[in-house]
Parts: structure tokens; C-alpha cells; sequence
């Protein structure tokens, strides 16, 4: 064996250094060309499957019967599961039914099950997806396990199959957990909500409003514009008197729409959180009288500009001020920012 | 003396070994991140469908003699796929026909807004507003240069997010869609950028993407693998740490009122992008507030390479003085209390991003001379050319790697062929010449030279 001296070492190191990052990236390269033989190969297979799947769905849509769905190998399934849930996503009316059939029909049901206990996230997520679209019940029990797992994907999928599967259930059920888990986006409980409609969401809105939980009152005050209005407002018009948490006393103001509430309305509008100032501006906007002039003038000086623009529009909407009064308003304005904020609202106003 | 030949080759062996296996370690953190984005991808790809809680966007356009280029931009950018968004163009005091050439395609007329001056800025000539879209305004402003240009844009903004970007971006239908996403997912977030990808090859149609090519050009080919390694593990493993220390100035999404509160883009300033993102991290730090900087690896944003020497040149002299001077103007970041961007990503920006070239271009001087002098062999040399190349060429390939598993846009064999060749050429000649050109950024910066407007000339060649 050759000993390398104190002089050579740099050079043994180099070459050392060198030949394991070039035999490294030979390795890289090697596994490059395989994933992309594989992936061509899969897709030459795929191609013409996918044309056939879409084809019965298509037709299963109006007739499950008429539908010729060849057999999906295990390796095949999540692709086809995909294709699948695109299909649920877009689809309305009896042909998510229709669809189910047909996969029922061909145990397609029974394999996604099985997918729902697999390690791998993909898997997982297409086969969570699948159940709820299939309104696969056999699937509640896992998917409430799912629903409590403590990563947001996973769970906030789960919840949405439940919510397909059994909507009234699944809202009493998750109730806890969409009020108060703040890592599932509103944003994303808001399309649920919507795709729910009002008749199933509001009972458990009304329920979760008279509750007042301590945590997530306000992400249930921003669902609750898809309940029934009528039925929401009754609950969260009371808070504006017995509130002094600002996000609450917003929430009430947007729901303002009679002239009974407007001595609350104005004493909202002195507020020191600028949020519910200006949501006074807009229940004055459409609450409002000619006698709310003098309060709205007054926000239209507010440092906030957001509180002035709404302001501003306000005294635009206002009931029984004229045109030429609010000119006149316009031109007597003496703060600059009041002036120019009119000037503005004014503008917009006539391009309405 | 030998003794001080022997210690400065060892001092340039082990920086080079260094700087490389940091990259290795952003590269293992990049892994996990795109494997979860992967396995994410069929909840990410099923239909958009909007339920009006998404937060609104103002998607801020600064254009400085853009007059060729303008209207097709806002045009393609009123076509993007999102909930509820403003288009607001800021015109800095173009000296070409960039607001007639505005005024023409979308019948504008002056609107007296009142605009809330919530930032310092050049002083504004006039707003307006377009009579055939009502989400889409125009501000004229006195020249300030970009940084000044967006702070008006972000003045004149509505919405709670904005989105800074350039008139010449190219996106996808859905860019903005993905970049706001992490907004919905983590209400800590408080900027969020993705992947930016060479455009040079591609066919372009109506400002959006169509379909993904390779260049012919050598030069923006070997861009192309240098852009997969600084986005697809530099970035994103930055990110899996909360420490990415740039977004993009071509597109990235952010929180308005934090970037109000920690002052707005910075003016006179040439990487305005990145001193953004490293102040936000000092100011979110210091008032030990929760906050999330996000960065998607998803390609969201195409943009035109330079394809001339010049150019480039200009362009990466520019970003490395944008660079020194973002890291300097926060250097407070560093240490113990910045987490992880000020214990971690910063040292290794200031080390090997910012003061690299200083320590590479000597490192090849001193080793070529030493050589010639015969203070070394030539065994010694050629060993050194050689762990240097081949550790860069590594990186590469593992870029490489990560674009196969993750997005693969370039599916054919013959372009993952051109694409190594192009690691081999990127790493023995091209990072060497990109070395040099940023030695000389830095040098521009210690000597104090004015901040303008980038110039790049584009040739658009692949756009229908």
C-alpha cells in the first residue's frame, strides 16, 4: 500500500473528492435515464387506458349500464382514481350517483377503501377524495380517524369526505374541529360551505352562533354569511349590545338592516377599533338617513383612510341627499382628506 | 513560503469543498419539501373552485419605457385565473410612450382618486382608470426607479395582498392562484414566491405560457440549469428552514400591511426584492412576531435570459451588488436572535454568495500562478481544477435530478441530453466568467455606484 506524504495529501484529497462527486453524479444521471424510461414507458401504457376510462365515464354519467369499463390493474388504480375525481369535482345532479354505480359495480369502491390505509400520502389523498365522492359510508369510521390527524392535509381531506358523505353528520361531528382548527383554511371550509348551501349549513351555524365559543367565534361569524340570512341575523344583530370585542361588534354591523339599530350603529361609529368604525359606515351606507350626515362628515376625517372611503361612500348611497347636496357637501369639505375622499366617492358614484 | 503555498491550497480546497456541500445540505432539505409537494399534487390539481373568502390581490406592474411591450402584458395579466384581483401599472416617469401606448389599448381617463400615502415616494402626476376594465388603473409618477414605483403601487393598492412583479413577467394562467395559496394555508404568511424559469424556447402566446422548449442558444441553456439549482434546491431548501432570503422581484406575492409597517420597498436600492425579504425576516424578528416567508417550488413565472455576453454581464453585476447591499443595510439579522435566516442563511449568503466570488476568483489567481511559479505541480493544479468542476457539475446534475421527480418539463431524451451538456459547460467556463462579472458587482458596490433601472434588452422571438 502506497503511503501518501504531507505533500501529496492535498492532491490525494482533491482526486478523492473529485472522483466521489463524479461517480455521484454518474449515479444521478443513471437514475435520471431510468425514471424517464419508466415514466415513458408508464405513459405509452396510460395514454390509451386514460382515453378508455374517460369514455365510460362519460357514458356512466347519464347510464351506468350502458358503461364498458375494462379492468383496472392495481398499478392503474390511482391514475384511474384520479380521472375519477376530477370527474366528481365537476360534476352536478345525478351524475356523481351515476358514476358511483358504475363503480361500484366493478368493486372499485372496495379497492379505494384499501387505499385509505396505505402509507403513502398520494395514495391516501386520491383514495380520501374517491370514498367521498362515491358517498362511500364504509369509509366513515377511517375517515374520522383521518379527520383528527394532526398534519392539515390529510384531515381537512378527510373532512371533506365526510362532508360528502354525510353532510348533517359530518357538521356535527367536525363541528369542534372547523371552528376551532386554525389550520384548516376558512378559505377552504368557505367552497364546502357554499357547495352545501344554505339548508344544510345553517342549523349547524345557528347552533355553533348561539354557542359563542370562546376560540373561533369570529371564523364562525365570517361562515355564517352561507347560512340562511334571516336566520343568522336574528342571532348576531343581539351582540351589538352586549359585546365589546371588536371583531363581534363588526360582525353585527354587517348584519344592520333596520333603522332600530342605528343608535347602536352611531355610537359604533366613535369606536376606537377603526375596523368597527368603518363597518358602521357601511350599515350607514345602507341603513342611513339624511340625519346620519353629520356622523359620516365627522368619519370622513377619521385618520383611516379605509374608515373615510367607506364613509364617503356612505353619504353617496345615503337616502334622501341629493346630488346637488352632496356638491355642496364637496365644496364646503374643510379637511383636505375629507374633500379629496368625497371628490373620489363623487367620481365613482358617477361612473355606478 | 511553502509552508504558505501549502496553507492557502488548502485554504481554496476546503472553501470549495464548503460552499458545495452547503449546497448538498439545501439540497437534502429541498427533497423532502418537493416530495410532499408532489405527494399533495392531485388535492393541488383538481378544478379552482372560489368560495369569495380568497384574499383579493393588487398585482403591481412598475414599467419604465415598456411602450413596445405594456398593453400586451396588462392584457395577458387581466386574463390570469383568481378570485378577485386589480391590475395596477405604475408608469415612472417613462421617457418612452408607455402611458400613450397604455391610454390607447384600455381607453383610460384621469380619475381623482384618493390614494392612501401610506409610503414616502416621487410625486404622483396622475391616476387612472380604464373605462373597458374596471379592475385596472394606471398611476403616472415622476421617475423614482422600481423600488419607488412599487411603494406607489402599493399606495394607490386595494386590496390586503399585493403582488410585485415585472411588466415582462410571462405566467401561467394559475401562477397567481398557486403563489396565493400559502396565504390561505398559513395566516403566519406573510410573503410567498415560486419558481422562476427561463422562457427562451418557449412558445408564448397572448403573455401566458403554451408550451415548454429549450433554447438553441448555449447561453441560455446553461441558464436554464443555473435557474434549477438556485430555485429547485437553493430556494426551496432555504424555505423548508422558514430562511428564504430572496423572492423574486418578477413575482411574489406579499402581505400588504407588513411590508407598510416595515417601511416599504427600499428606494435607490438595486436588489429592492431581496432587501425586502431580509428586512421583513429583521423586522418580524425584532418584534418577535410569528411570521412565515414562503417560497413554492412550483414553476409560476417565466422570464426572458439574456442571450448576449453584455447583458448578462450587466445583469449579474447588478445582482450582485443588490445582493451586497440587501446583506449589508440588514446585517442586524445576524446572529443568535435572527433564527434560522439570521443564524444560518445569512452567514451563508454573506460567506459564499456575497464575498464567494472575492474567495473564488482569487482561489483560481493564486493556484494558476503558484503553478506557473512551480510551486505546485501540475498533478497538484489540474486536482484542483478538478474537485472544483466536478463538485459544480454534481450540483448540477442533482438539479437536474430534482426537475426529473418533481415537475419534468422537459420530457424528451434528446433534452435531458442537451441539459447535462449544458452542466458540463456551466460549470468549466460559464460560472467561472459569472465569477468574475460578480467580482466586479461587488467591487461596484464598495465603490459606491448609483442604483437605475436594470436594462435587458428582450428579443421575444417565441412570443405569438
Amino acid at each position: 500500500m502506497v503511503r501518501a506524504s504531507s505533500s501529496d495529501l492535498d492532491i490525494v484529497f482533491a482526486v478523492f473528492v473529485t472522483a466521489a462527486a463524479l461517480a455521484s453524479a454518474v449515479v444521478l444521471l443513471v437514475s435520471i435515464a431510468g425514471m424517464r424510461a419508466w415514466r415513458r414507458l408508464r405513459h405509452a401504457m396510460i395514454a390509451r387506458r386514460l382515453d378508455e376510462w374517460r369514455e365510460a365515464l362519460y357514458v356512466a354519467t347519464e347510464d351506468p349500464q350502458a358503461a364498458r369499463l375494462p379492468r383496472i390493474s392495481a398499478l392503474d388504480l390511482p391514475e384511474f382514481l384520479i380521472l375519477f375525481n376530477h370527474f366528481g369535482e365537476s360534476l352536478r345532479g345525478e351524475a356523481p350517483g351515476n358514476l358511483a354505480r358504475l363503480l361500484r359495480d366493478h368493486g372499485i369502491d372496495k379497492r379505494a377503501l384499501a387505499l385509505l390505509r396505505r402509507r403513502s400520502l398520494r395514495l391516501r389523498l386520491i383514495a380520501i377524495i374517491a370514498v367521498g365522492h362515491l358517498r362511500e359510508e364504509d369509509a366513515w369510521t377511517a375517515l374520522a380517524e383521518l379527520s383528527r390527524d394532526p398534519g392539515p392535509v390529510t384531515s381537512f381531506a378527510a373532512a371533506r369526505a365526510m362532508l360528502r358523505i354525510d353532510p348533517r353528520l359530518a357538521l356535527e361531528v367536525l363541528g369542534p374541529s372547523i371552528i376551532a382548527r386554525e389550520d384548516w383554511p376558512l378559505a377552504r371550509i368557505a367552497t364546502i360551505f357554499q357547495e352545501l348551501g344554505p339548508a344544510l349549513v345553517t342549523p349547524a351555524l345557528v347552533n355553533w352562533l348561539l354557542g359563542r365559543p370562546r376560540r373561533g367565534l369570529d371564523r364562525v361569524v365570517k361562515l355564517a354569511r352561507f347560512g340562511h340570512r334571516h336566520r343568522i341575523s336574528s342571532i348576531v344583530r343581539g351582540w351589538l349590545t352586549g359585546s365589546d370585542r371588536a371583531e363581534i361588534i363588526v360582525a353585527a354591523l354587517d348584519y344592520v338592516e333596520e333603522e332600530s339599530d342605528l343608535p347602536w350603529v352611531r355610537g359604533a361609529a366613535r369606536h376606537e377599533d377603526w375596523h368597527v368604525r368603518m363597518a358602521a359606515a357601511r350599515a350607514l351606507a345602507r341603513v342611513g338617513e339624511h340625519r346620519e350626515v353629520a356622523i359620516l362628515l365627522e368619519l370622513l376625517t377619521d385618520p383611516v383612510w379605509w374608515v373615510r372611503y367607506h364613509a364617503a361612500q356612505a353619504l353617496t348611497r345615503l337616502h334622501g341627499l341629493s346630488p346637488n347636496e352632496l356638491e355642496l357637501l364637496h365644496e364646503n369639505a374643510r379637511d383636505a382628506y375629507a374633500s379629496e375622499m368625497l371628490g373620489h366617492a363623487l367620481a365613482e358614484a358617477r361612473l355606478r | 513560503m511553502s509552508t504558505v503555498v501549502r496553507g492557502l491550497e488548502w485554504f481554496f480546497l476546503l472553501y470549495f469543498v464548503g460552499i458545495n456541500l452547503g449546497y448538498i445540505a439545501l439540497n437534502l432539505l429541498a427533497i423532502p419539501t418537493l416530495q410532499r409537494k408532489i405527494a399533495v399534487r392531485p388535492l393541488e390539481n383538481l378544478p379552482p373552485v372560489y368560495s369569495g373568502f380568497e384574499p383579493p390581490v393588487s398585482l403591481l406592474v412598475p414599467a419604465y419605457n415598456e411602450e413596445a411591450t405594456i398593453a400586451s402584458s396588462v392584457r395577458s395579466l387581466l386574463q390570469l385565473d383568481y378570485a378577485e384581483f386589480e391590475v395596477v401599472v405604475v408608469n415612472d416617469g417613462s421617457k418612452d410612450g408607455t402611458l400613450a401606448a397604455l391610454q390607447e389599448a384600455f381607453a383610460l381617463e384621469v380619475f381623482p382618486e384618493a390614494h392612501w400615502r401610506r409610503l414616502k415616494t416621487q410625486p404622483v402626476r396622475a391616476i387612472y382608470r380604464s373605462r373597458m376594465y374596471p379592475s385596472l388603473r394606471v398611476v403616472d409618477k415622476e421617475n423614482g426607479g422600481k423600488a419607488d414605483a412599487l411603494n406607489v403601487g402599493i399606495n394607490a393598492s386595494r386590496y390586503p395582498l399585493f403582488c410585485a412583479m415585472d411588466a415582462d413577467s410571462i405566467l401561467q394562467r394559475d401562477s397567481l392562484r398557486r403563489v396565493v395559496e400559502p396565504f390561505l394555508d398559513d395566516p403566519r404568511t406573510i410573503a410567498s414566491g415560486g419558481t422562476v424559469r427561463i422562457a427562451n424556447g418557449c412558445i408564448v402566446s397572448g403573455g401566458h405560457m403554451e408550451r415548454v422548449g429549450l433554447p438553441r442558444h448555449p447561453l441560455a441553456l446553461v441558464q436554464i440549469v443555473e435557474y434549477l439549482r438556485a430555485f429547485l434546491f437553493g430556494r426551496v431548501g432555504w424555505a423548508t428552514i422558514n430562511a428564504v432570503l430572496i423572492i423574486s422581484g418578477a413575482f411574489g406575492v406579499f402581505r400588504k400591511d407588513a411590508v407598510v409597517e416595515a417601511g416599504g420597498f427600499m428606494a435607490n436600492t438595486i436588489g429592492e426584492d431581496m432587501e425586502l425579504i431580509v428586512r421583513l425576516h429583521r423586522f418580524m424578528r425584532a418584534r418577535n412576531r410569528p411570521y412565515a416567508i414562503h417560497f413554492l417550488p412550483d414553476p409560476i413565472c417565466w422570464t426572458e435570459a439574456p442571450e448576449s455576453l453584455a447583458i448578462l454581464k450587466s445583469q449579474r453585476i447588478r445582482w450582485q451588488r443588490g445582493l451586497a447591499e440587501s446583506l449589508h443595510r440588514n446585517i442586524a439579522l445576524m446572529g443568535p436572535r435572527g433564527g434560522a435566516p439570521g443564524l444560518v442563511a445569512f452567514p451563508f449568503f454573506l460567506v459564499f454568495e456575497c464575498y464567494g466570488p472575492f474567495i473564488e476568483v482569487a482561489g483560481y489567481v493564486f493556484m494558476t500562478l503558484v503553478w506557473i511559479f512551480g510551486a505546485i505541480s501540475g498533478t497538484a493544479f489540474a486536482s484542483f481544477l478538478g474537485l472544483a468542476i466536478s463538485l459544480g457539475f454534481l450540483l448540477s446534475v442533482s438539479a437536474l435530478l430534482l426537475e426529473e421527480v418533481s415537475y419534468h418539463l422537459y420530457p424528451r431524451f434528446s433534452q435531458m441530453g442537451i441539459l447535462v451538456a449544458a452542466a458540463i459547460f456551466e460549470n468549466v467556463g460559464y460560472r467561472q466568467l459569472v465569477t468574475v462579472w460578480r467580482l466586479i458587482g461587488l467591487v461596484r458596490w464598495l465603490r459606491g455606484a448609483r442604483s437605475t433601472w436594470g436594462t435587458m434588452t428582450r428579443k421575444g422571438s417565441w412570443q405569438k
